[in-house]
């Protein structure tokens, strides 16, 4: 049904920290807590958790808000609707609290024994990792605002100045890596020179480091201008042969102007066509609901009739699936053809097990058990087509009171 | 509170404000159903329209999803924090699920597309405003779509969360494209009874606080 991203992200509005176990717990279908205890103990043993979750953060990008049809787009940024922004989601203080204090009483029991680093390794470990992590978050926090303002200096320094809690929190995290490589120096007996080279090796080490986030977007964005240029060529080519096809269709509205059903049917696909690619998801014939949707709108087209799709899941197309997709063709081209109602209902339903479609009008109906042989496309296109392919299609109507064709395929 | 004068003809008339930025749309409502419901009042963007709708204080509002100033649940929010019982019908040309799901969750007691034939909509405008819900057969494809598929247990905290074996069927029968009418004899209930069933998914669809409702429509948006 819906593609799990190949790639699992960080959503920025379910994250604690860097939303590094909110994103795994998504892209697995975990619990987040339990993730979250399970880091918790990993960083309590020799901070393994801790170097985990460091080098997830760096390479599980942020979560991007996903790309809305253009119509959506546009009705966002002009306030027709209200931009759906995900809502931040509080931090649980009673769960972070036990976390926390599961995670410090494991680290005292396993210092406490001696099975973990020793005092110094540790101290400096905690003191970089929190450096680290204060910096990194500032960096995630400042480029979601970032998108907002790019105008002159302030392109360049706008995410930096936004709020002072940005300066702040890069200030402390730069004094906590510091503080880690005075502490990792002072804890070993070395010569001056020795000492020099540490400190200069460790500080060099720190700022590649506080950097990373910053380096890794840049290429990220690049990527993603590439992504939106050929986005955006696609849909000015879109857009251009729909502003062509709608200027054809005025035309032949005013030359048909007196064929009221004309009119009505060239005004209902142009309709179709203009809502599919404002609202809709655009692709080719690669699953049940866009099948059914062009094979309702070739009936619309043909017939002069309209043909309602409401669909309840969708699945791949196989060859089972494409089977019924022609059978459901020939029932709709059946009603539209022989019932003489105006409207065909079509309803498609997907679960796990069974794909179902029904066709549905109020027309003049038939006796099923008498039909003439002149509707053998009945039996023969509909009937037989789906039990080939190993389903079944089930016919209720009656002389006038319409008819509903009922095809089911084991999925 | 409801100052509302029914005249005593023989169907009242409902008195209705029409909440469109298309002016074009506006008229041609008017002129559609401007002789069968009273239209007291018009509006364009979401500051004329929660000033009208508190003026006039209708009967039902047909309510445009998309609407500058922040789109038709911003007028409900803004209305309902003043004026709770005020009826909403929400009109779109648009599909977009979670749009539509959205002005449901914010209070609209209906949904039909801008479509709908003038008999249909002064029926959907009666329906409401007798405080009955209006689902179209899209709204019921939408409304099972977020119901149905994996749920996981866990994230069934209560009834709100899941539909009744019954709820289903007719919301699927509404689907497949049935009146009530046809609802009602194709179950073996009366009409009645299938509104009573339209209405409660109305009331689980807004206080359900569903993960899955709110993943659903996440997910909508990243196909």
């Amino acid at each position: 049904m819906e593609n799990p991203s190949p790639r699992s992200t960080r959503p920025l509005n379910a994250a604690w920290l860097g939303g590094v176990c909110a994103g795994l717990a998504d892209h697995l279908g975990w619990s987040v807590l339990a993730l979250r205890a399970v880091f918790v103990v990993l960083a309590a043993t020799r901070l393994a958790g801790v170097v985990l979750y460091l080098l997830l953060w760096l390479v599980m990008p942020r979560a991007e808000a996903g790309r809305d049809a253009p119509g959506l787009e546009a009705a966002g940024r002009t306030g027709l609707r209200p931009v759906s922004g995900a809502a931040l989601r509080p931090v649980d203080l009673g769960a972070a609290g036990a976390l926390g204090l599961l995670g410090l009483g494991l680290l005292w029991l396993v210092q406490a024994n001696g099975w973990g680093l020793p005092g110094e390794t540790l101290a400096a470990g905690l003191l970089a990792a929190a450096g680290l992590g204060l910096i990194w978050w500032q960096a995630d926090r400042a480029s979601t605002r970032e998108v907002r303002r790019d105008a002159g200096l302030q392109q360049w320094f706008g995410p930096l100045l936004a709020h002072w809690t940005t300066i702040g929190g890069i200030v402390a995290g730069l004094v906590a890596l510091g503080a880690a490589i005075a502490v990792v120096v002072l804890s070993q007996t070395l010569g001056e020179v020795a000492r020099l080279f540490y400190v200069l090796g460790g500080a060099v080490a720190a700022l590649v480091a506080a950097a990373l986030p910053w380096v890794l977007r840049v290429r990220g964005e690049l990527a993603r201008a590439r992504e939106d240029k050929l986005l955006a060529d696609a849909r000015a080519d879109m857009a251009a042969h729909l502003h062509d096809s709608v200027l054809q269709t005025l035309a032949l509205i005013q030359r048909r102007a007196a064929d009221s059903r004309a009119v009505v049917a060239l005004a209902r696909r142009q309709e179709r066509e203009l809502r599919q690619w404002l609202y809709g998801q655009a692709g080719t014939d690669t699953t049940l609901v866009q099948a059914l949707s062009a094979a309702g709108a070739d009936v619309e087209a043909d017939h002069g009739v309209d043909v309602d799709l409401v669909t309840v899941g969708d699945a791949e197309l196989t060859p089972e699936l494409t089977a019924l997709v022609r059978a459901s063709r020939e029932a709709m081209v059946n009603a539209a053809r022989h019932s003489g109602a105006e409207r065909i209902d079509v309803y498609a339903e997907v679960d796990d097990e069974l794909a179902s479609v029904y066709v549905r009008d109020r027309g003049s109906g038939f006796d099923p058990d008498a039909i003439d042989p002149d509707r053998m496309g009945l039996r023969r296109s509909i009937v037989e087509r789906v039990e080939r392919a190993g389903g079944q299609a089930i016919i209720r109507s009656s002389p006038g009171a319409g008819s509903e064709i009922r095809l089911e395929m084991r999925r | 509170m409801s100052e509302t004068p029914q005249e005593p003809t023989a169907r009242a008339a409902w008195r209705v404000v029409v909440v469109d930025d298309h002016a074009m749309f506006r008229s041609g409502v008017r002129h559609d159903i401007g002789d069968r419901v009273q239209v007291v009042a018009e509006a364009d963007d979401v500051p004329t329209a929660v000033a009208a709708v508190l003026a006039a204080v209708p009967d039902v509002v047909l309510l445009d999803v998309h609407l500058p100033g922040g789109g038709g649940m911003e007028v409900l929010r803004q209305v309902h924090e003043v004026e709770p019982d005020v009826r909403f019908l929400a009109l779109s040309v648009s599909d977009a699920a979670e749009d539509v799901l959205g002005v449901i969750r914010a209070g609209a007691r209906g949904y039909v597309t801008k479509s709908i034939s003038a008999d249909e909509l002064i029926e959907a405008i009666g329906r409401v405003a007798e405080g009955d819900a209006v689902f179209s057969p899209r709204l019921a494809g939408f409304v099972l779509d977020a119901f149905s598929g994996s749920i996981e247990v866990a994230s069934i905290d209560s009834d709100l969360d899941r539909l009744s074996q019954r709820e289903r069927e007719v919301l699927r029968l509404i689907a497949r494209g049935y009146a009530y009418k046809e609802i009602a004899r194709e179950l073996f209930i009366s009409i009645k009874t299938v509104e009573t069933h339209v209405s409660s998914v109305l009331r689980k669809l807004q206080l359900s606080n569903r993960h899955q409702l709110t993943r659903w429509a996440t997910d909508r948006r990243l196909v």
